[in-house]
C-alpha cells in the first residue's frame, strides 16, 4: 500500500470537521454556514474513504457516494431557503431571524 | 276488573304524558280539561271495580295481576303488580273522586298562570303516583309510588319557582320525606332478607315465622315503616315540613297536602297491620304520636295568622286522629275518617282558595274579616267545612272522630289516654276552626277587603264552584256511611283486609260521644266569644300570657331546635372541612401542581431561543461530552 498511513487522513478529517465545526458557530451569514456544513460532511467522506482503503472493501466508497447525494439534496434546499429569505427583503443575519423561538 | 284497575292507574300518567309531549299545540285549559278529564275516568273505572267487589262474597274480594316481571335480582323477584282488595279500591275511589274534583277546580283557580300546563301535568302526574302507591302489589311498587307522590309533592310546591320560600319549602319537604323514604327503604332490606320476598300475600303469611312476635327484628321493620308514614303524613317529629308547603298553590295544598298524600302513611299502617301486630309496643308508638301531634298541632294553629296555615296544621291534628286510630287497631275507623277528612278538608282549602282568589292573594286573616255579606255561598261552604271538621252533627266529621275516640275508649289504659288527649284535641279544633271562620268572615268588612276585593257574577269562576257544592254535600252526608249503633259500612268494608277493633257500645259510647261533643260545642262557645268580632280578649290573653303565645307563633321551636340540632353543626362542620381541609390541602395541591409544571415549562420554552448557533453549540458539546464517556468506559 502507497502513499501516508491512515492516521495522516484521520487527523487532516479532524482538522476538517473542527474548521466547519467552527465556521457554523461564529459565522452569521447562512450562505457561509452551508459552506462550512459542506466542509464538515466532507471531512465525514474523507474519513470514510480512508477506512475503506485500509480495510479494502468498498462499503466506505458506496457511504461517501449517499452522502454525497444527501449533501447536494441539502445545498438545493438551503440556498433555495437563502434566496426566498433575501426575497423579503429580510437581513441574512441568522441571529436575527429568532421568529422560531419558543 | 283488574283491567279495569290497570286503566284507572294509567289513565292520569296518559294525561301527562299527553300534556307534555303536546307543548303549546293545547292551551292551558285544555291541558286543565285533559287531566281532570282523565282522573273522572280513573274514578268511573274505580267506582266500576268497587261495585265488582261489592258483588262478591268478602273473602273473594282480593285478586293479584301482574303484568310482567319488573326487577330480578338473584331469587328476587318483584312483579308489576296491582292488588285489589277493598283497602286498595276504598283508597282509589277518595284518590280519583276528590282528585277529580280538585283537579276541575284548579282549571279554574290556575287559568292564567304563566305555567298553566306545566301545573296540570304534574297534577296528573301526581294522581298517578298516588294510585300507584294505593294499587301496588308488593311493598317495592308501593315505594315507587312513594318516592313519585314525593317527587310530585316538591314539583308543586315550588310551583311557584320564582318566589325563594316556595323553593325553600319544596326542598325541605323534600329532605324530610327523604329521612322517612330511607327508614322505610330499611325496613325493606331486613323483609326481603329475612322472606325472600316482598309481595303483600307472601310477607304477610311469612312474616310471624319469619320475624317473631315482638322480636327485635319485627320491632325493628315496624319502627322503618312507622318512620316513613310520620315522614309523609307530617307527625311529629317530622312534621315541620307540611306548614311551609302551603307556599304551593291552594288547589295543591287540597290535594296532596290535605286530601291524599299526606294520609299515605295512614294507609301504609294499615296496608302492613300484619306486621305491626307483631310489634305492638311500636303500634302504640304510633298512637302515641298521633296524640301528641294533634294535641301539638291543634296548639299552634290557634295562633296562625296565614290562612292556609291555619288549615295545615289542622291537617296534622286530624292525621293525628288517624294515627290514633290505627295504633289502637281501629283500621275502619281511621279510614273512615281519612275519608271524611279528604271531604271536608279539601272543602276547607277550596274555600280558602275563592277568598284568596277573591282578595287578589292575600292570606294573611288580620286583613281579612266581614266576608260573609260580600261571599254568602263561600261563607257557607266555609261553615259547612268548619262544622264537619268540628265534629258536629250531623256534618261528616262528627261520625269519624268519634268512631276513633269510641274505639280508645274500649282500648284499656292507653286508650283511655289517647282519648282523653282526643277530647282535649276536640276542643281545640273546635276553637282554631271557628276562631278561623269567624275571623275572617264575621264582623265589619275590613279596609283592605273594601278596596281589593272583586267578584263578577258568582263568587269565582263557575268551574271553581261546582266541586266546592260538591264537597259540601258530601261533608254533610259522608259520615252517613257509618252510624255508630245502627250499621257500620267502612268496617264491614275493610274488615277482610284488616280487621278493626270493637267499639265502644251501649253506655260508654253514649259517654264518649257526649264528651266529644260537648268539648267541640265549647270550643265554639269559646270561639264565639273571643273571635265574634275584634276585641280586646285575644289581646289580654296576649298580655297575660306572653310566654306561651310566643312559644306556639314560633310552633313551639320547633323549626328553631332542628336548625340548632341538624344545620348548624353540619354547617359549621362545612365550614371547618373548607377551610382546613379543602382550601390548605385540596386547593393548594392541586393549584400547586398547576403552577410547577407552568414554572418548568416556561423554563424549558426559554431554552428554545430560535439561534441556531446556540442548538449547534449544544448539540456539538453533548456530542464530545458522550464521546469522552463513551472513551473512557470502553
Amino acid at each position: 500500500m502507497l502513499g501516508p498511513g491512515i492516521a495522516a487522513y484521520l487527523i487532516l478529517s479532524v482538522v476538517l470537521f473542527a474548521t466547519g465545526a467552527f465556521g457554523v458557530l461564529i459565522r452569521r451569514s447562512p450562505l457561509i454556514i452551508l459552506l462550512a456544513l459542506e466542509l464538515m460532511l466532507n471531512a465525514g467522506n474523507l474519513a470514510l474513504i480512508a477506512f475503506s482503503r485500509q480495510l479494502g472493501n468498498g462499503d466506505g466508497q458506496i457511504f461517501a457516494l449517499t452522502v454525497m447525494v444527501v449533501a447536494a439534496a441539502e445545498a438545493v434546499l438551503g440556498l433555495g431557503l437563502i434566496v426566498a429569505v433575501s426575497r423579503k427583503r429580510v437581513e441574512l443575519d441568522v441571529d436575527k431571524l429568532t421568529t422560531l423561538s419558543g | 276488573m283488574t283491567a279495569l284497575a290497570w286503566t284507572a292507574l294509567f289513565s292520569p300518567a296518559a294525561a301527562a304524558a299527553a300534556i307534555a309531549l303536546l307543548g303549546n299545540r293545547i292551551d292551558g285549559r285544555g291541558a286543565g280539561l285533559l287531566a281532570a278529564g282523565a282522573t273522572g275516568f280513573s274514578f268511573l273505572c274505580s267506582v266500576v271495580v268497587f261495585f265488582d267487589l261489592l258483588g262478591r262474597q268478602p273473602e273473594d274480594r282480593s285478586e293479584v295481576s301482574t303484568l310482567w316481571t319488573w326487577l330480578t335480582a338473584g331469587d328476587l323477584r318483584f312483579g308489576a303488580e296491582i292488588l285489589v282488595d277493598p283497602l286498595s279500591v276504598f283508597m282509589m275511589l277518595v284518590v280519583s273522586g276528590v282528585g277529580f274534583l280538585i283537579l276541575a277546580y284548579a282549571i279554574g283557580y290556575m287559568a292564567g298562570d304563566e305555567e298553566e300546563r306545566r301545573y296540570h301535568a304534574y297534577k296528573a302526574f301526581f294522581v298517578f303516583s298516588m294510585l300507584l302507591l294505593v294499587e301496588a302489589g308488593n311493598f317495592l311498587l308501593l315505594l315507587a309510588g312513594w318516592g313519585l307522590v314525593g317527587l310530585s309533592s316538591y314539583l308543586l310546591i315550588n310551583f311557584w319557582h320564582r318566589r325563594r320560600e316556595a323553593v325553600d319549602a319544596g326542598k325541605k319537604a323534600f329532605i324530610m320525606n327523604a329521612f322517612g323514604d330511607a327508614t322505610f327503604v330499611l325496613a325493606l332490606f331486613i323483609l326481603a332478607q329475612q322472606i325472600g320476598s316482598l309481595d303483600f300475600d307472601t310477607v304477610f303469611a311469612e312474616a310471624p315465622e319469619a320475624l317473631g312476635e315482638g322480636s327485635t327484628l319485627s320491632v325493628l321493620v315496624a319502627l322503618g315503616l312507622l318512620g316513613g308514614a310520620v315522614a309523609k303524613s307530617a307527625q311529629v317529629p317530622l312534621h315541620t315540613w307540611l306548614p311551609d308547603a302551603m307556599e304551593g298553590p291552594t288547589p295543591v295544598s287540597a290535594l296532596i297536602h290535605a286530601a291524599t298524600m299526606v294520609t299515605a302513611g295512614v294507609y301504609l299502617i294499615v296496608r302492613s297491620s300484619p306486621l305491626f301486630e307483631l310489634a305492638v309496643d311500636v303500634q302504640d308508638l304510633a298512637g302515641i304520636l298521633g296524640a301528641v301531634t294533634l294535641l301539638v298541632a291543634g296548639l299552634v294553629a290557634l295562633v296562625q295568622t296565614d290562612i292556609k296555615r291555619v288549615i295545615a296544621y289542622s291537617t296534622m291534628s286530624q292525621i293525628g286522629y288517624m294515627f290514633v286510630g290505627v295504633g289502637l287497631g281501629a283500621y275502619g275507623a281511621s279510614l273512615f275518617h281519612l275519608m271524611t277528612h279528604a271531604f271536608f278538608k279539601a272543602l276547607l282549602f277550596m274555600a280558602a282558595g275563592l277568598v284568596i282568589h277573591a282578595l287578589s292573594g292575600e292570606q294573611d286573616i288580620r286583613r281579612m274579616g266581614g266576608l260573609a255579606r260580600e261571599l254568602p255561598w263561600t261563607y257557607r261552604a266555609f261553615l259547612v267545612g268548619s262544622l264537619a271538621l268540628a265534629a258536629i252533627p250531623p256534618f261528616a266529621g262528627f261520625f269519624s272522630k268519634d268512631a276513633i275516640l269510641s274505639s280508645a275508649a274500649n282500648s284499656g289504659s292507653l286508650g283511655w289516654i289517647l282519648w282523653s288527649v282526643g277530647i282535649v284535641g276536640a276542643f281545640l279544633t273546635a276553637l282554631y276552626a271557628f276562631r278561623l271562620l269567624f275571623v275572617v268572615f264575621f264582623g265589619e268588612v275590613s279596609a283592605f277587603a273594601r278596596e281589593h276585593l272583586h267578584r263578577g257574577r258568582f263568587e269565582g269562576p263557575v268551574v271553581m264552584l261546582w266541586p266546592v257544592a260538591v264537597l259540601s254535600v258530601l261533608s254533610i252526608v259522608g259520615g252517613f256511611l257509618q252510624v255508630p249503633g245502627a250499621w257500620a259500612g267502612v268496617d264491614t268494608w275493610i274488615d277482610p283486609v284488616a280487621e278493626s277493633v270493637e267499639e265502644a257500645s251501649g253506655a260508654l259510647a253514649v259517654f264518649s260521644i257526649l264528651a266529644s261533643l260537648a268539648a267541640a260545642l265549647a270550643g265554639i262557645a269559646v270561639a264565639w266569644a273571643f273571635y265574634r268580632r275584634p276585641g280586646e280578649r285575644p289581646a289580654y290573653i296576649r298580655r297575660r300570657f306572653p310566654g306561651a303565645v310566643r312559644t306556639l307563633e314560633h310552633k313551639l321551636y320547633v323549626d328553631e331546635a332542628y336548625n340548632l340540632a341538624f344545620y348548624e353543626p353540619s354547617s359549621r362542620l362545612a365550614t371547618w372541612l373548607t377551610r382546613r381541609i379543602e382550601e390548605p390541602l385540596v386547593l393548594r395541591s392541586l393549584g400547586g401542581l398547576g403552577i410547577g409544571v407552568r414554572d418548568v415549562s416556561d423554563r424549558v420554552a426559554a431554552a428554545q431561543t430560535g439561534r441556531v448557533r446556540g442548538y449547534v453549540l449544544a448539540l456539538a458539546v453533548g456530542l464530545a461530552v458522550l464521546a469522552v464517556v463513551f472513551l473512557l468506559v470502553a
